[in-house]
């Protein structure tokens, strides 16, 4: 500490390097983060929003828990920029319509199938295309975000191959994998598990970032599917059943109003 | 008038070179003709093997030789692609020497350079070994001045796996006849002025005119060696005895007779042919003899100043019976560019992610390139710092490379379409293919689409006629929105639709299919969609 500068003595660690932070606080990336357009998700990654040049994994135990609706208003902003989203792999045919409701124009997007072709059947193996693919396209540097849809069974040298693909994307680039791979070690420095938590709300649990372990999930509120009015019935028969039988009742169709 | 000669000294052996494998460059080389060796290599060279050597005799000096068949068609080519090159940078170029009238079944000889006339005897034809020659007065300005034109075109010909020496002077004749005089002459083969050249070209050998080859003997006899010695002669003396064809040569070289011309132009369609060496199962040795020929084709549309918009390779392979005709199979590998380029690098590229995933039917034996396909549009300007149009190019590229391994029909874009039906609302498109408008649509309040459409619909269970997924109830939380109809294509349907909650709490979207226009698909609960 003596050959240091006087000035730096003193200086807390985070102010001499960016890549320097205490174990209680957020890493600050170097280059600019994405807001991810949900400002509690926001507070608890490092920089404040969704990384680049780097992996982000997504955990979830099957497609459509809300991950689209999670990842949709930093897609719509790629977008409108006129970049374009790569999904490599999607676990099922995309509605554009959908897609167009949530602000993301079909125009942008990308898809680019293994070999296999994956439509909607979970393969346990991904296909040396499929890889070889996502690293052109990580590589190339062109691509405004990169979604991939890789599965269960993968070698952690492919993944750090991606990862070090990478650092060229300047983009966010989410891998959505399945759940049960949680416990197997990732290079990607961000890895959220995604589970539904009631009806148009996702709960996020930090696994991994570049700071301290988060305790508790983050719950948030996606686009809604149901009207307020209709969500305010569902959620009022559900704790009414739940309070006169403990189990989800037989029910008659609702009318539609 | 200022001209530029490019002269192959090696020609037939670089020509030869090109169908060989990488592995094989190092070994000793020598081309055959009529079973005497007609041009060796260095390799071959420091091992004692030389040019006028019997094939037995030169297989005992060196057991390891690799014997090529000399191949007049194959230089011709070779020096077509130099013509090409050359035709980059001015549009005034014609050949000089054999092979120069067009006529491929001309016999190319390799005259020992810097020999005597007697040396090169039993090798001299009358014809001398051919060259390039291109008037560049017009071209100086453009390209820099002299020097930087002549570092421009000292490069030219590496990519065609050519070696070329290079002279210049005021005339035509003149400029090839200093460039094939001899070897490690950068200094002196430049005269522009007249008098200069015509100093220079007073101390060259006898043996490089033509008429002068095929008289040499006479010519020495009389104890004459350059053409210094041939001027000093009485003209209508000489014109008696050997003929006008010598003066005639003379004359044009030194710049007193004219010397017209005619300047070449590149064909509309690339052809080109490559027979390989060995047969070869591999994609390597392809792409290697590949690369000579796309470097080829690049030339030729470099001297269209255009750009090539696709191409096709055929590989001839080699009869599975010795009674099948050899032409009976090929294959054939159509590339067509998204953007049309120039870069040699950026079609090997496509052309390797084709070939690998490529299974050839036999051994290939030759390789045709053949292209009509030129955008003579102005290239597109190289950028220094990103642009929109930059970044988009690179996607371009980057969407070309991923189809050209895997299929155009699996890099799509989705579009919008106008219909009820949820699984014809969306259309599929490969993404390289002119953008179709999409319906417009607005962002919403509240999803009404889910974003996951399975694109044939899952049967669910039943208990008690409520829908069940993986065996859990589901609950309806909306619904029923009614589909219904399509007759005009076949595919009518009858759903009510309703939004559910699975038993984790993830919204799906479900349809009770109704009787009786669904019998075909069955009845009952299915699963069409997730929100994702």
């Amino acid at each position: 500490m003596d050959l240091l500068p006087p000035t730096l003595r003193s200086a807390a660690p985070e102010s001499l390097h960016p890549a320097l932070w205490r174990a209680h606080q957020l890493a600050r990336p170097r280059t600019a983060v994405l807001g991810s357009g949900f400002a509690a998700l926001d507070a608890e990654l490092p920089g404040g929003g969704w990384p680049r040049q780097t992996l982000s994994e997504l955990l979830l135990p099957h497609p459509g828990v809300g991950e689209m609706r999670l990842l949709a208003p930093a897609l719509a902003g790629i977008a409108a920029a006129g970049s374009s989203i790569m999904l490599f792999d999607p676990p099922a045919p995309l509605c554009a319509w959908a897609l167009a409701q949530m602000g993301v124009d079909a125009q942008s997007l990308i898809v680019v199938h293994g070999r296999d072709g994956a439509q909607g059947a979970r393969h346990l193996l991904p296909s040396a295309d499929l890889l070889w693919a996502l690293e052109q396209a990580l590589k190339s540097g062109q691509v405004g975000a990169v979604l991939a849809w890789l599965p269960a069974r993968l070698r952690a040298d492919a993944l750090r191959r991606l990862q070090l693909a990478a650092q060229a994307h300047d983009g966010p680039a989410f891998l959505l994998r399945d759940i049960d791979v949680r416990l197997k070690p990732s290079p990607a420095p961000l890895r959220l598990a995604l589970h539904s938590a009631g009806i148009d709300t996702l709960s996020v649990r930090v696994l991994k970032r570049r700071g301290p372990a988060l305790a508790q999930p983050l719950h948030l509120a996606l686009t809604p599917v149901l009207s307020p009015v209709l969500r305010a019935r569902a959620e009022a028969t559900r704790t009414l059943a739940q309070a006169r039988h403990g189990v989800l009742p037989r029910q008659a169709a609702p009318s539609f109003d | 008038m200022l001209w530029i000669a490019l002269y192959p000294p090696a020609l037939s052996l670089q020509a030869f070179a090109a169908t060989l494998g990488t592995a094989q460059h190092a070994l000793p080389l020598a081309l055959l003709d009529a079973q005497r060796i007609r041009a060796v290599n260095r390799v071959a060279w420091q091992l004692g093997v030389k040019p006028g050597l019997k094939r037995a005799t030169a297989q005992a000096l060196a057991p390891q030789l690799l014997f090529g068949q000399a191949d007049a068609a194959r230089d011709a080519q070779a020096l077509r692609a130099l013509a090409h090159a050359a035709l980059a940078f001015t549009p005034s170029v014609t050949l000089d020497g054999a092979g120069a009238r067009g006529n491929a079944a001309l016999p190319f000889s390799l005259t020992p350079s810097g020999g005597g006339p007697r040396a090169a005897r039993p090798w001299g034809h009358a014809q001398a070994l051919p060259c390039v020659l291109l008037e560049v007065q017009a071209s100086l300005r453009y390209f820099g001045g002299f020097p930087a034109l002549l570092q421009r075109l000292q490069a030219a010909p590496a990519p065609l796996g050519l070696r070329v020496r290079m002279a210049s002077a005021p005339t035509a004749l003149g400029a090839a006849l200093l460039a094939r005089w001899r070897a490690g002459f950068e200094q002196g083969a430049h005269s522009r002025e007249l008098p200069a050249l015509q100093r220079q070209l007073d101390a060259a050998p006898l043996a490089l005119l033509d008429a002068a080859r095929a008289q040499a003997e006479a010519l020495t006899g009389m104890g004459l060696h350059t053409l210094g010695d041939l001027r000093r002669l009485p003209r209508d003396g000489l014109a008696r005895r050997c003929g006008e064809a010598l003066l005639d040569e003379l004359d044009r070289a030194r710049g007193d007779r004219a010397d017209p011309r005619e300047w070449l132009t590149p064909a509309p369609t690339f052809k080109a042919r490559l027979e390989l060496f060995e047969r070869t199962d591999s994609t390597a040795p392809l792409l290697q003899a590949a690369a000579v020929l796309l470097a080829r084709l690049v030339a030729w549309a470099g001297a269209q100043h255009a750009r090539i918009g696709g191409f096709v390779l055929a590989m001839r392979h080699e009869g599975r019976h010795r009674s099948e005709a050899p032409a009976s199979e090929q294959t054939e590998l159509t590339i067509a560019l998204a953007e049309a380029s120039n870069d040699a690098k950026h079609l090997q590229t496509l052309l390797h992610e084709r070939l690998e995933r490529l299974v050839l039917p036999a051994p290939t034996l030759e390789l045709r390139l053949r292209c009509d396909q030129l955008v003579h549009r102005a290239a597109p300007n190289g950028e220094l710092f990103p642009t929109p149009a930059s970044a988009q190019e690179g996607l371009l590229r980057l969407i070309e490379r991923l189809q050209a391994r895997l299929g155009s029909q699996r890099v799509c874009r989705p579009l919008r379409v106008q219909d009820h039906r949820p699984e014809r609302a969306t259309a599929w498109q490969p993404a390289l293919e002119a953008v179709s408008r999409s319906a417009a649509a607005g962002a919403g309040d509240v999803l009404t689409r889910p974003v996951w459409l399975l694109s044939d619909a899952q049967a669910l269970g039943e208990r008690a006629s409520h829908p069940l997924l993986d065996g859990r109830p589901l609950q309806l939380l909306a619904g029923p929105e009614r589909i219904e109809t399509g007759w005009w294509d076949g595919a009518p349907a009858a759903r009510d639709y309703f939004i559910a909650q699975a038993h984790d709490s993830a919204l799906v979207w479900i349809y009770r299919a109704r009787l009786p226009l669904s019998s075909a698909a069955g009845e009952g609960w299915f699963l069409q969609g997730r929100f994702g």
